[in-house]
């Protein structure tokens, strides 16, 4: 018995060995939520005592879902094997489509969405990157609003900018700071950064033009006076 | 007003359109199905399949217009192996819109070669109003490229650059695309110098990927490789993970002759996309050349498996099989590799290489007469059939290997004159002399036939340039009956006949014809060069209305 004992900890690659345990989590959470939008479809909303929270499940699992999406995606960009792909957008499809699918799921929460977007407007990005900073955006102002929130896109200072206002009581000092942490590139490791704001701060940066690159931003007024987030693209 | 609203959004009718909807998990057809049927499709014109090779039965028995394929489909073939098959198969047209749903954005999943991709990649979960808004999208876009895919096909390029050139002053939303599609269409037709002006003002403009991708192409094809490799390192420090970026890189390291660096470009792009039959063999060839018999004999095995199903496979990864597994002391699997060369591949040339490997097979486990009785049976044929580079190169390995040293120089020093100028070629060669123990000989007949090539090559254009141009068509004449395949040959007999014509301003027309079989045959090797253009131009305005 002089045969040493192997190490607790095998000398594997703990990103990879997380990031495939991650992979396969979400394809169960897949699975999850494809049962439980079955069921949704079949029973009558007015009749079916746990209509409500079977949503509110069903809501929980896609929050899952897209943060183990948004893991994968950080770990391949760190990896540098995500295929970044920047295309022109037609910006007014890309807000209706968003309109269209976050709509309800806002409307469920009590929330009423409105969009605008200025006309013929068109801009290069990644379209699935950006839309998982706009779920993640929802998903805050879904925590901080009253009972609205208002998506809009438009050409600022010749940049794309996309803003998401809500008319709660705008967001706490201590959201503000972690979103300007991020912006400055704080470790994630060592700060209490949420997966959400740190998603985003990575993917505007990766947008770049030149010297110029994107940048999240929060802040308290705007349209309809409560927390304003916004995402700015070169 | 009103037509061109139609013409950007056309309604995104779903009811007279039939459809497929492929997928392995009965669940997820039914939600397709229902979803299709939410948009306002017919139910009885919606078909399923539930994998591979149930897609391609379909697809045979109907035209489809639209056709929503899942990527991965369990075993067997997947949707994009599925796409090719029905594109060169042709149960596809281009009327028929595409949608590849995947479960997560890979560089696997998007990589098939341009024109195997489909019209949209969508993310799954998919949602009525994806699905409706993305093939609204791809009708407009079939609608506005329907004149110019019809110019393209009719092989008339200048009328559908005029076209896209037309679209692009009024179609915002297909903006990109018609830019795209103007930008290879120059590319294609050899035209580099307005498609690096086309290039450089998308640039001017706006760091596009593509765009810069594109002007790598040019650089490519105008020969200015450090060029190219420079546009792409500033591609890659920006976006690392750009696979076309990294495949070009590694095509242009491979033309300047840096093996070394070009396997590190593969390996990165394979590690992006480890799943492309194409790159692992090209990993295999470069692993092989650099002497890594091990890494090669993996690559191989790897695109061997991956292209299993694939309509577009090739014998190449099977004979780099075989080579590497010769290498690697394993005589029995190489035959064994070989043997399914011969059983999957009907085609001579194949057989033929697949016959020179197996000689260096039985070179290297010392059956001697058998390697020497294969060899004499190849040199025959190898000298009868030109113009394909690898099975002359196999058979010289093999007649070197077998003592035949003055057939195996003549084979290699007529590659060496038909492309002095391809710095891979020549180093290939000199790493087949270098095998058979003839490095500074090889070196040496290498310069010497490659010195040779190019003076014979030019000699033509400087008498042109003197004015003598009866003697510079003969010397033209010459060269291209000592090197039929030399792309520079044929191009400068086409221009010097020019220079000629357009000294005596006649149109001689058995000159004219010389002329165009001259540069049918060098468009023919080598299409996309630049010279093309511009010689035809002049032949035409020669013999057209003057």
């Amino acid at each position: 018995m002089s045969k040493p004992l192997a190490p607790a900890f095998p000398s594997v690659d703990m990103a990879t060995f997380l990031a495939s345990s991650a992979h396969d989590m979400k394809n169960s959470i897949s699975l999850l939520i494809r049962g439980l939008e079955g069921i949704l479809g079949t029973v009558d909303a007015t009749s079916f005592a746990a209509y409500d929270d079977l949503a509110q499940m069903t809501y929980e699992a896609k929050r899952v879902n897209s943060n183990l999406i948004q893991l994968l995606t950080l770990y391949k960009i760190g990896q540098d094997i995500y295929p970044f792909d920047p295309q022109p957008v037609a910006l007014g499809d890309f807000i209706d489509i968003i309109a269209a699918q976050s709509g309800e799921l806002l409307k469920s929460q009590g929330v009423a969405l409105e969009h605008a977007c200025e006309p013929d407007l068109y801009w290069d990005f990644d379209e699935d990157l950006v839309t998982g900073i706009i779920g993640n955006a929802f998903n805050n102002a879904i925590h901080y609003t009253r009972d609205r929130v208002r998506l809009s896109a438009a050409r600022v200072d010749g940049q794309l900018e996309l803003r998401i206002e809500d008319n709660g009581g705008g967001y706490p000092r201590h959201m503000l700071d972690e979103c300007a942490d991020c912006m400055r590139g704080v470790d994630f490791a060592a700060g209490s950064t949420g997966l959400g704001l740190y998603f985003s701060a990575i993917v505007a940066r990766m947008h770049r033009q030149r010297e110029r690159c994107g940048e999240i931003r929060l802040e308290n007024g705007g349209a309809l006076g409560g927390g304003c987030f916004i995402l700015r693209l070169p | 007003m009103s037509f061109q609203q139609a013409d950007n959004a056309p309604e995104a009718d779903f009811s007279t359109r039939s459809f497929l909807v492929v997928d392995d998990f009965q669940g997820m057809r039914t939600i397709l199905r229902d979803i299709l049927r939410n948009c306002g499709a017919n139910a009885k014109n919606i078909a399923t399949a539930a994998n591979g090779s149930e897609a391609v039965a379909q697809l045979a028995a109907t035209q489809f217009d639209v056709v929503l394929c899942d990527f991965n489909l369990g075993k067997g073939k997947n949707g994009q192996q599925v796409l090719e098959e029905a594109k060169v198969r042709q149960l596809v047209g281009p009327a028929c819109a595409w949608i590849m749903v995947t479960a997560e954005k890979t560089s696997d999943a998007v990589s098939g070669a341009a024109e195997y991709q489909p019209d949209a990649y969508l993310l799954k979960p998919i949602t009525e109003a994806t699905l409706r808004l993305r093939l609204a999208k791809i009708w407009a876009k079939k609608m506005a490229f329907a004149e110019i895919d019809r110019a393209v096909r009719q092989g008339n390029i200048a009328a559908a650059l005029a076209c896209c050139d037309e679209r692009l002053r009024t179609d915002k939303a297909n903006a990109n695309d018609l830019l795209r599609t103007k930008c290879d269409l120059l590319l294609a037709s050899g035209d580099l110098a307005r498609a690096r002006q086309a290039f450089e003002t998308i640039l001017a403009h706006r760091d596009v990927p593509w765009a810069k991708a594109g002007l790598a192409r040019v650089l490519m094809q105008g020969g200015d490789y450090a060029g190219a490799r420079t546009v792409l390192e500033e591609t890659l420090a920006v976006n690392a993970a750009y696979l076309e970026a990294h495949d070009l890189m590694a095509k242009t390291l491979q033309a300047m002759g840096d093996l070394e660096a070009a396997s590190a470009a593969i390996e990165r792009a394979v590690r992006i996309s480890p799943n492309s039959a194409t790159r692992q063999k090209n990993l295999g060839e470069v692993a092989l050349r650099l002497g890594k018999t091990d890494a090669a004999e993996k690559a191989f095995r790897r695109s061997v498996t991956l292209g299993e199903h694939s309509i577009l496979k090739t014998a190449d990864a099977y004979l780099g099989l075989a080579k590497a597994c010769t290498a690697n002391d394993r005589p029995e699997e190489a035959l064994r590799a070989l043997d399914q060369v011969d059983k999957t591949f009907d085609d001579e040339t194949v057989r033929m290489q697949s016959l020179a490997v197996e000689g260096m097979v039985h070179h290297k486990a010392g059956n001697a007469g058998k390697a020497k009785e294969i060899a004499k049976k190849l040199a025959q044929t190898a000298a009868a059939s030109p113009g394909e580079t690898q099975l002359t190169l196999d058979t010289a390995r093999l007649l070197l290997a077998t003592g035949a040293r003055d057939e195996a120089v003549a084979l290699l020093q007529g590659e060496v004159r038909n492309a002095p100028e391809n710095a891979a070629l020549l180093g290939e060669v000199k790493d087949i002399f270098s095998a058979a123990a003839m490095a500074d000989e090889g070196a040496a007949l290498v310069e010497t036939s490659r010195k040779d090539a190019m003076e014979q090559m030019n000699r033509g254009v400087l008498l042109a340039r003197e004015g003598r141009h009866d003697e510079a068509i003969a010397a033209m004449r010459a060269a291209r009956e000592a090197m039929p395949r030399n792309v520079r040959v044929l191009f400068n007999l086409t221009h010097v006949i020019v220079a000629k014509l357009q000294q005596d301003g006649g149109a001689d027309p058995v000159l004219i014809e010389e002329a165009r079989g001259s540069l049918a045959a060098a468009h023919a090797l080598a299409p996309g060069e630049a010279r093309y253009a511009t010689l035809k131009a002049s032949l035409d305005t020669l013999a057209g209305v003057r």
